[in-house]
């Protein structure tokens, strides 16, 4: 079963770790990303980039039209996830309190859509 | 020679090889490693310069060698076993066979079937290990067949193997003790591993293997293998007339078709005639009920069914009545339920889904909400039904099925406004 797993944060988050800190939590997460690539579970990390880069697309009577957006400097918004592919959900919630962030904040844990047929 | 011919040819190949070099090394990593070498050179090589006379004999000296290089290279930290093993020509075991494998090769494969379901590995290792060493897949095939990368099932199958060999595994029959257990952890990994392949999109796009067609073939030879389990013919016999419905069970645009509303006309009448003539057999001799033989009866009573209406649901009933005792599980009696309710009507089926919620158990299950839908909308109350199918596409994590549910809502509110709810 595969879940997505999402830390959600913004810049005044960001900016509130001290330089050390933010150290450690780069170590800690390396370190999460190898165990669970090593299980053969962890499928992929990804960090989202700057919100200021991110671009909204609309497309309107066939014609896309780019913005930039959508400003989410307050809010906060997806910075990283992580795909993951386990046995059962129990086994996704315990991958998924080893992430560093959840002991800071939370972590969300989303089951992924899939095609095969459940066995019973 | 076309792909697939050689397919044909050196995957029933793959566990005689490998079994003959365990029997030699022992060592199950290592070993099956040079299988795939061996049979990676084969998939290059017979295609330019011709399949050999001997195409077992080729396989068996190609992975020894790839065996003894691979220790040779090792010999700092295994010098004794290496010394042990230089010292046996592979010629030795590779002259018996003229043509075909040794006898034994029939033990050889059960043997190996039973190596990579053990118990020490979770279910998805066991399937993904005897894909590949029992089924002869690569781990990029294997990889594709369960949307993961390379890499990840690459370390999954090689964590598999360190897991084998710890837990002490011997490439030899279980104890008769645990025979049976072992056996039916086997019967689970191809059952799971047919589930896996029983997508409803053709997969065309991804290029995906066939899983379902590879749990059939294992089960076909473990059914060869084993002619007198009950238990291996029921499994095969319900996969034979769950296969049977295939073509008719999604739409061009791979959405769900419900069995009721199925063109029979497209059901594989072969494979049904198969699976009705295996399970009947079975059924008459068995001497212990088992829950996959009871599975194939169901389906071989749909099977048989003309149309939808002329389905035999008081002998469906029946069937579910003893599956229910010989293997009590809620998805068991939730299935019932459906009998209940077209033999007696859908309130008698709806206690059955109130009595299972309460339970608790499958309170989260959308199969739970989903049959409640249908049973709410044959009794005529369409508003209810609405509800329960969205509530049970909310709980589904399967895609066609998830569609198949929200559409299903959208549709009984239509009706509603329609007909007012009558059929």
């Amino acid at each position: 079963m595969k879940y997505m797993i999402i830390i959600y944060g913004n810049q005044e988050l960001w900016e509130s770790f001290s330089a050390e800190e933010f150290q450690k939590e780069i170590a800690a997460q390396d370190a999460f990303n190898r165990r669970y690539a090593e299980t053969g579970e962890l499928l992929g990390a990804y960090g989202n980039a700057d919100a200021s880069q991110t671009k909204i697309v609309r497309v309107r009577d066939g014609v896309p039209a780019v913005t930039d957006g959508p400003y989410l400097e307050t809010k906060e918004y997806m910075a990283s996830w992580y795909l993951i592919d386990v046995e059962s959900e129990e086994r996704a919630l315990e991958i998924a309190a080893e992430i560093p962030f959840a002991s800071y904040r939370q972590v969300e844990v989303w089951p992924i859509l899939h095609e095969a047929a459940d066995s019973e | 020679m076309t792909g697939q011919r050689l397919e044909d040819l050196l995957r029933p190949l793959a566990p005689q090889v490998l079994a003959a070099l365990l029997r030699r090394y022992g060592q199950f990593d290592g070993c099956e490693d040079a299988v795939q070498e061996a049979l990676l050179a084969a998939a290059v090589q017979w295609p330019r310069e011709g399949v050999p006379d001997n195409p077992y004999g080729w396989l068996v000296t190609v992975a020894t060698r790839r065996f003894t290089d691979w220790a040779r290279s090792d010999a700092a930290r295994r010098r004794r076993e290496d010394a042990e093993l230089l010292a046996t020509p592979p010629s030795m075991f590779v002259a018996a066979p003229a043509d075909h494998p040794p006898a034994g090769e029939h033990d050889d494969t059960l043997t190996l079937l039973f190596l990579c379901c053990h118990p020490s590995l979770s279910p998805a290792s066991q399937v993904a290990l005897t894909l590949r060493a029992v089924g002869g897949l690569g781990t990029a095939e294997i990889a594709r067949a369960f949307l993961v990368p390379e890499p990840t099932m690459a370390q999954r199958i090689s964590r598999a193997k360190q897991t084998i060999r710890k837990a002490g595994a011997r490439f030899a029959p279980p104890p008769p003790g645990g025979r049976a257990d072992r056996l039916r952890a086997v019967l689970h990994v191809l059952y799971l591993m047919f589930n896996e392949g029983y997508t409803t999109s053709s997969g065309d796009a991804l290029q995906r293997p066939d899983l379902t067609a590879e749990a059939l073939r294992l089960t076909r030879l473990l059914h060869r293998l084993l002619p007198d389990e009950p238990e291996v013919a029921g499994l095969l016999a319900l996969m034979l007339l769950t296969e049977a419905r295939r073509d008719a069970r999604t739409r061009d645009d791979g959405s769900i078709v419900p069995l009721d509303e199925q063109d029979r006309g497209r059901w594989d009448r072969g494979l049904i005639a198969e699976g009705v003539e295996l399970v009947t057999a079975t059924l008459a001799r068995t001497r212990e009920l088992g829950p996959f033989q009871l599975q194939a009866a169901i389906a071989a009573v749909h099977d048989e069914a003309p149309s939808a209406d002329e389905t035999d649901w008081p002998q469906i009933l029946a069937l579910y009545e003893l599956l229910e005792r010989v293997a009590p599980n809620p998805m068991a009696t939730l299935n019932k339920a459906v009998a209940v309710a077209m033999v007696r009507g859908a309130q008698a089926g709806l206690e059955i889904v109130d009595g299972l919620e309460a339970d608790g158990r499958m309170a989260r299950h959308h199969r739970l909400h989903a049959v409640r839908a249908h049973l709410l909308e044959r009794a005529g109350r369409p508003q209810e039904a609405r509800a329960a199918f969205r509530g049970a596409a909310r709980l589904a994590t399967n895609l066609p099925e998830q569609r198949y549910l929200r559409l299903r809502a959208a549709a009984s509110g239509e009706n509603q406004g329609l007909s007012g709810g009558s059929r």
